[in-house]
């Protein structure tokens, strides 16, 4: 298991705020936590830190993401791989990023901006952590429980395996190859911790986001979410379905800048340490990306933001 | 009586090559909308201005955007060459629009009255 913890914020453009707010905020049920000019700090009812999404004005995609690690001493270590493996790191300081302590840089083979930090000032849940109700009664619309992964293109997913097993201790959960005996790497579910996936890539341009996910409960909180994308007008690019790779249950949609989220739940199997790695064939890759329809929509690989 | 000069009372012809098929943008609906409307589906992406995938030619008469537009999703060159986001732009006048070499309208309500060919 890596000392990375998990995705703790993911730090998004969007071309209008107030409609990102909406969205963000009443659709999904984020709670706004601090706003500064052009910019907009959200977290979920079950997260516990200070916010998970960073909405900042102006264009469209993906400015960063930061992932929480255990202590400074494994930043530093990373810090160091990360050197040794080629790629640029640098420092930032406490206070850069709103509530959030110091830590490390890294631009992955991929030109993705991921951040390394341990701090991050602790907020609770709404539903706090003495003898907590089952979920909060003023939750609204979607009521998302967390950010829980993100999915990027990239020119050469294995390489970005490569640097994210080597360098931050992820495990590979699952990947699509172009064949068994010649596996080229044309996507990766990468695991910091026991859940399928904390991120993946699959093949397209560098820098880009595909999507990123809100965890939530169950298959039934899926139905009731696209209920809301309906009424509230939100384009949906798939689902309710259930994806062959991972298992999860899910549907992929827009925010008002046209940045991919998805809403997913199930967590079909823990990634231990001994996890035999699943490989999936690229003529099996639809029914690995959508298990029921089995075949890919123009959106899954051409939609980028 | 409504005014015809108000936009929220517009109605422009939009004519669509290669099929030369005619519909009609009401009020302020997106390219992308009147297309839907009226039963026409073609290449798009997120619906909502982000991933360029809608992108449309331009031949003739204008349009304006109803939500600003990144750099990084219709640039400065691309503008000057008539491309368009159709998920965003508005007509404010007649247009005539051509799809994306390869791409094709299809049909997906059938049983509405088709979309006029010929001159409106």
């Amino acid at each position: 298991m890596s000392k990375v913890i998990r995705l703790g914020y993911v730090h998004l453009r969007v071309t209008d705020l107030e409609e990102s707010r909406n969205h963000y905020s009443n659709t999904l049920g984020m709670e706004v936590v601090a706003s500064e000019p052009g910019k907009l700090y959200l977290k979920c009812w079950d997260e516990w830190d200070h916010h998970s999404l960073v909405l900042e004005e102006g264009g469209v995609g993906l400015v960063k993401l930061g992932y929480k690690v255990e202590s400074p001493e494994a930043v530093t270590e990373f810090e160091q791989r990360a050197q040794r493996f080629g790629v640029t790191t640098g420092r930032f300081s406490a206070g850069e990023n709103l509530t959030v302590g110091e830590g490390v840089r890294i631009t992955l083979p991929s030109e993705h901006n991921i951040e390394l930090y341990t701090e991050m000032e602790y907020a609770g849940t709404e539903t706090g952590a003495i003898n907590p109700e089952a979920w909060p009664r003023n939750v609204r619309g979607v009521g998302t429980h967390w950010i829980d992964h993100a999915l990027m293109p990239c020119e050469d997913p294995g390489l970005n395996e490569r640097f994210l097993s080597e360098v931050l201790d992820f495990k590979t959960a699952e990947r699509v190859v172009t064949s068994m005996e010649e596996p080229e790497v044309i996507g990766t579910w990468m695991s910091c911790g026991e859940s399928p996936h904390d991120i993946a890539f699959i093949k397209g341009p560098n820098g880009k986001l595909h999507h990123f996910a809100y965890h939530l409960e169950d298959w039934s909180s899926i139905l009731k979410a696209g209920d809301i994308f309906a009424m509230d007008d939100v384009p949906i690019d798939i689902g309710p379905t259930r994806h062959g790779i991972t298992r999860g249950t899910t549907i992929y949609f827009f925010d008002p800048a046209g940045n991919r989220n998805e809403v997913f739940a199930g967590l079909g199997y823990r990634v231990q340490h001994d996890f035999p790695t699943i490989n999936w064939t690229v003529d099996h890759l639809a029914k690995g990306i959508f298990y029921h329809a089995r075949e890919l929509n123009d959106a899954f690989t051409s939609v980028f933001t | 009586m409504a005014d015809p000069r108000d936009p929220k009372h517009a109605e422009n012809d939009i004519t669509v090559l290669p099929d030369g098929l005619h519909v009609t943008a009401v009020g302020e609906e997106t390219l992308l909308k009147a297309l839907g409307r009226a039963g026409l589906r073609y290449r798009v992406g997120c619906k909502r201005g982000g991933c360029g995938v809608c992108k449309l030619h331009l031949l003739a008469g204008e349009i304006r955007y109803e939500r600003p537009i990144a750099e990084s999703v219709l640039s400065d060159d691309e503008r000057v060459e008539g491309i368009c986001l159709s998920c965003r732009a508005v007509p404010l006048t007649n247009v005539v629009v051509e799809l994306q070499e390869g791409d094709r309208l299809r049909r997906v309500l059938g049983f509405l009255t088709t979309p006029s060919k010929g001159k409106p």
